[in-house]
Formats: structure tokens, sequence, C-alpha cells
């Protein structure tokens, strides 16, 4: 899953870069409002985490223009302003969530992955396809009894391919959701993990899972 | 007495006995006065009747017949007494109505009528008037040419019985009394009434006001139909109420501006501390999210520190000393701090402030004067932009002047540069490193130094703060 974090405040976009990535996701982030905006617009972000105060163009704005031009990505607010004003403020524009400064990391983490299962329509957070268990939360992976160890790589891989299960997914979709902006991947990244994950997942003899839509794409589980 | 009501009441009745009091007084005096008068002239003129009827003939006094048989000298219910006396003091004659007492003998009695008041018979008041007068000489048939006998000159006392006058005065002393004390007891519920339903408007007000809470400030005293006089007590408290719910709502601003500044740094102390702990990590990983920390906890330090520099100065707790400084050389410390980044950013900084120059006020405030006013134009200068510092010194005040190039602040926003948490950027830039607190700081010092700031925008984006100081 890939995010977008727009905090102008250095020491909290570093550490909460590095701390979503460690849990999973492909990050992108920017301390400008405008440069933001400009991501925002031009990649498919799973989620953004917004600062409202920010130079260039504060966090409202971006989010109002956002919403203007029909983007449906899911906003997470972060602000130090926590009247009821402002949070509901933020929420008429468009807001998905709302987390006042400080807070706890694993909050931030938890409505993130909240908002990820909304955006895919996923109430449970654990993902069944056929005898596959994905838990969102604790990002474990099960094939029946079995155990599965992923790479962090691997599993956002998975995560994202199980989140639209049942459906064809491109390469482009995988690539503008499971890397960030500037990773140096090279081009066929996407075919060498995938590689790696039908090694892991479909290992002694169970039925294969992950299958290849000739110039399309691929399909985790039955076609829907 | 603290009561405006009792204050009123008392007022308006004392006010009210003191007059009735004193108009009673003169009703009575002018009333008795006249009475007597009447009294006396009557008593006069039978006094005079009864001399004019007195004869002498030859050494025998004679009172007219015709007098003596008067019905008010007889034996009556209230009649009149009149005695006659010789100078010898011999009794003339006296009136029936006296049976055997004698009236008061006026010693000395002049030709001139006297009145007096004394007792009669049976201690009843009586008042008598009295003169000496010499009797007409009678005429004796045909006997003129007989030699003149000498006259004698007589003394006539004429009384009469006073008690009705007497008990008249009294009934109409107790009329006025009555009267008046009637008055003053209706005077005390009318104004009792009066003053009640005069200071109403003063009651509404009170429970008006004590309906405004310290949370809701906004409320303001709406009382329409407030009289005249009650008129400006509402308009000054809603003018106090005004200033007071601007002051609470800066307070609350700051408050809230406060909480904001300490909240991102603290969000970002705690998600690096979080973040770091999430899983083991190798040794330069802690030291750099150790050291990110301390740099956080230093900015927020040194935040805390400009507040509690100014609460102190706002609450006149800090103490200034007197020191001689050398201004260039305090300058040059100073600036030491931004040299290493200005030097980043090719930026030249001048000191041309001469080296002898010394002023006369406390270090360490200075010292941080000068270094917030250093760090803000280290700050906002642009790259390869100048900094640079004068001083003067006239009529025993220093002006100190730094200017920087690159300002891009209008001049709309130059007379914010001193508001706490203002910043050039309405979004916000530097969030954590600057709040905004550094030239409030710096304005509220040179204040509490005794000397004044202002800020000037030139041409070309050059930004001059002066600030001119005693000594």
């Amino acid at each position: 899953m890939r995010l977008l974090v727009i905090e102008d405040y250095r020491p909290l976009q570093q550490s909460l870069t590095k701390g979503l990535r460690e849990a999973g996701f492909a990050v992108d982030t920017t301390g400008d409002g405008q440069e933001g905006l400009w991501y925002a617009m031009s990649n498919d972000y799973d989620v953004i985490i917004l600062d409202l105060m920010l130079p260039g163009l504060d966090g409202l704005s971006i989010l109002k223009q956002l919403r203007a031009r029909g983007r449906q990505i899911h906003v997470l607010v972060l602000t130090a302003k926590d009247t009821l004003e402002d949070r509901v403020t933020g929420l008429d524009l468009g807001a998905d969530d709302y987390l006042v400064k400080p807070f706890e990391f694993k909050e931030l983490l938890a409505r993130v992955r909240a908002l990820l299962r909304r955006s895919y329509r996923e109430k449970n957070p654990v993902l069944n396809v056929q005898d596959l268990q994905i838990d969102l939360t604790t990002q474990r992976v099960w094939r029946g009894r079995e155990e599965i160890q992923l790479t962090p790589r691997e599993y956002a891989l998975l995560e994202y391919l199980a989140m639209r299960s049942g459906q064809t997914v491109s390469r482009t979709d995988i690539w503008e959701h499971v890397y960030e902006f500037n990773s140096s991947a090279f081009s066929n990244v996407v075919d060498v993990y995938i590689g790696y994950l039908r090694r892991k997942i479909e290992c002694s003899g169970k039925p294969p899972l992950i299958r290849t839509v000739r110039g399309r794409g691929y399909i985790l589980g039955a076609q829907s | 007495m603290h009561s405006l009501r009792a204050r009123l009441l008392v007022g308006i009745v004392g006010g009210m006995i003191l007059l009735l009091t004193i108009f009673s007084l003169i009703i009575y005096t002018l009333t008795r006065r006249a009475l007597i008068n009447q009294l006396d002239a009557s008593l006069l003129s039978t006094a005079r009747m009864l001399a004019a009827s007195v004869e002498q003939d030859n050494n025998e006094i004679e009172l007219g017949f015709e007098v003596q048989a008067m019905p008010e000298f007889q034996k009556a219910e209230h009649p009149t007494y009149y005695q006659l006396w010789r100078q010898d003091g011999t009794v003339v004659v006296m009136s029936p109505s006296l049976s055997a007492d004698d009236l008061l003998y006026f010693e000395g009695s002049s030709a001139e009528p006297v009145f007096q008041e004394f007792k009669i018979k049976n201690g009843r008041p009586g008042r008598a008037v009295g003169f000496k007068f010499n009797p007409r000489i009678a005429e004796n048939d045909g006997k003129s040419s007989q030699p003149q006998t000498k006259i004698q000159a007589l003394t006539l006392v004429v009384a009469r019985d006073v008690s009705d006058l007497q008990h008249n005065l009294q009934m109409l002393r107790w009329l006025l009394l009555i009267a008046s004390a009637c008055t003053i007891t209706l005077s005390f519920f009318v104004a009792t009434f009066v003053v009640r339903q005069g200071l109403n408007p003063l009651n509404s007000l009170a429970s008006e006001i004590s309906a405004i809470k310290e949370n809701n400030l906004t409320v303001r005293i709406a009382t329409a139909s407030l009289p005249a006089e009650i008129l400006p007590i509402k308009i000054r408290l809603n003018e106090l109420l005004s200033r007071l719910e601007c002051s609470f709502n800066r307070e609350r601003r700051f408050t809230a501006d406060v909480a904001h500044e300490l909240r991102t740094p603290l969000a970002g102390l705690r998600s690096t501390i979080e973040v770091t702990l999430a899983r083991t990590r190798e040794a330069d990983e802690y030291q750099a999210a150790l050291s990110d920390c301390l740099t956080i906890t230093e900015n927020m330090q040194t935040m805390v520190n400009n507040l509690l520099t100014l609460a102190r100065i706002d609450a006149n707790q800090i103490t200034f000393r007197c020191d001689q400084i050398r201004l260039a050389k305090l300058v040059n410390s100073s600036w030491h701090t931004f040299s290493h980044k200005a030097l980043e950013r090719g930026i030249t900084f001048n000191n041309r402030i001469p080296a002898e120059m010394t002023c006369s006020s406390d270090s360490d405030s200075l010292s941080i004067v000068l270094s917030n006013l250093l760090a803000n134009a280290a700050e906002y200068t642009n790259q390869d932009g100048q900094i640079w510092i004068e001083a003067h010194q006239a009529n025993n005040r220093t002006e100190i002047a730094v200017a920087n190039t690159g300002c891009r602040l209008i001049n709309d926003q130059v007379s914010h540069v001193f508001d706490r948490f203002w910043r050039g950027d309405s979004s916000r830039t530097d969030t954590g490193i600057h709040c905004g607190l550094g030239l409030a700081l710096v304005e509220r010092l040179v204040r509490a130094l005794g000397g004044s700031i202002t800020v000037e925008l030139q041409d070309g984006g050059i930004f001059i703060i002066r600030l001119v100081l005693p000594a």
C-alpha cells in the first residue's frame, strides 16, 4: 500500500516515514504544501497523511483542491489544533480521519489500516483467499495451518493482491501501490517479486493461488 | 450607612421632619403673637375706657358708675378684672369680679402701658395691662373759680383670664404636632415605595451582572429602559466587559498557541522514540534517533525559556542590573552561534559598531535581545544576502539598528512582527524550530529596559529593526 506523508516538521516527517516503511508501506514524503498537492494529484495513493499547517499551501487548501478535482483518496489529517471547530472544519472539507498531535504511532498505524480497509471495502482485518489467510494487523500470513514468512516487500505485494482478490491487477497498479515514487526499481521488478511470492505461498504441492492474465496482469484467487 | 435606600430614606424623612418643625414653629409663633396682640388691644381699650371714666373730685377719686356696672367686670365665667391704686399704694377701687384678692401691682408703671403675664387667683393664667394716668377733674357746677386741687396720679391695672387663649394655643400645638407626625409617617411610606421603585433599575442591573460568568463574556447588559443616571454605568460596564472579553480571548489564543507549538515537537519526539523502539536496531540508528530527540528537546527548551522570560517580564519579576557593555564585543559573541549556518548560505555579516562604544544596560537581557535579532536576521536573509548592525549614541541614548536583505514581508505584515506566535507565512514555516516568540520577547525586553523598538521596511526587501536604549 502506498502512502503520502505531507508534514513539514522534519523530525516528525522522518520518523513517520521510517515507521510507516517499516510497517510495510511504500511511503512518499514532502514538507511543502504545493509539492504535496502535486504528488497527490499525480499518483494513486491509498492514504494521504496530511498536516494542516504547511509552508506553501496549508493542509485544508490541499484537501479542498483534492476534493474539488474529484480525488477520492482517503486523507488522515494530523494536526496540533484540537478544538471541536477545527476538527469539524477538517472533516467537513473531506478529511476521512483526524489525529491530534502528539499521537501514539500505533494508533496512527491502526487508523491508516482502517482507512485502507475502507478503500478496498473490506471490514474484516483478516483476509481469506481460499486457504490463504492474511492478518492485516499483525501482518502474518498462513496457508492452511502453515505460517509463511514473507519479506516486507513481499507482504506488501500480497496484501495489495489480496485486497483486490478476484480482480485482475495490472503491473502499473502494483507499481503505483507497492513502490515509492523515487524507488530505483528495475522494470520487471513486479514480475520478479510475483515469482518470489509464488514460490513461498504455493510450496509443498499446494494448488496455485496467483494466476497470470496474459498482457494484463495478475489475479489472486478465483476470478469473481 | 452603606445602603443607598437607607441613605435616601433618612435624607427624605429627616428633611421632612426638619421642614415641618420649622414651619410648625413659624405658624405657631405667628398665630400666638396675633392672638396676644388682639387680646392686648382689647385689654388696652378696656383700660383706656376705664381710665377715661375716672374722675377726681377734690380729693375723691370716682369711677364712672356706668362703667362699674358693665357685666364683664362682674363675677362671671371669664370676667375682666381691674384695680386702681393711688401713688401711695392705697387701693382706690377694684372690680367686683376680684372679690377681695388684689391684682398684681405694677411697680413703676409709666405712662406707657405695660403688659404682663401672671397668675390670677386659683392659679389660672392671666394677662394684664397697667399704666399710670392722671384722672379727669370733675367740673363742679358753677364753682369753676375754686382753686385747683392737686391732681393725684393713679395706676390702673386691667387683667383678663387667658385660659381660653392658652387652651386654643395648646390645641394648635397638638394640631401641628399630629399633622406633622402623620405627614412624616406617610412620607416615610411614600418615600420607601418611591425609593424602591427608583432603585429597581439598579436591582435588575445587578441581577443581569450576576448572570455574567467568566466563561461567557460575550454577554452584554441589555436592559433597554435604564434611567439616565444608570445608563453610563451600563455603558461603562459593557465597555469593561468588551475589554475583559478581548483579554480573555487573547489569553485563550495564547494558551492555544502555546499548546500548539509544544504539541508538534512533542509529536516529533514521541513518534521518533516509538518508531525507534519498535524493533531492535544498530547502534548508529539509535545514535541518530537520540540526536534528533536532543535537537527537538533543545528547541522546546528554548521556547519554554522564552515563554517563561516573557511571563516573568509581564509579571515584573525580572530585575535588571546596570552593566557597562562593550556593544561590538557583545554583538560578535551573539553572532557566533549563527555564523556557521549563515556562512553556509553565503550570508555576509557586517558589525559596524565602533569597538570602543559602551552602553550601560543589563548585559544578560541585551544579549538575549541581540541574539534573537541576529537569529531572526540569519533565518530570513536571502541566499548570499547581507546582515549589518550599526549603533549611534546621542543625548544619552544608544540607537542600535539591525538590518538584513531578502525580507519577503509586505508593509501590512511588518507591524505584526512583535506579536506572540506570529509568523510571516500564515501557513507557518519551520514548525517547532521558530515559533514566533523571539521578536515578541525582544520587544518586551527592550520596553522593560526602558527603551523603544521600531521596524522599518525599505525598498529592495531591506528589513531594519531599530532599538533605542537609555544611555
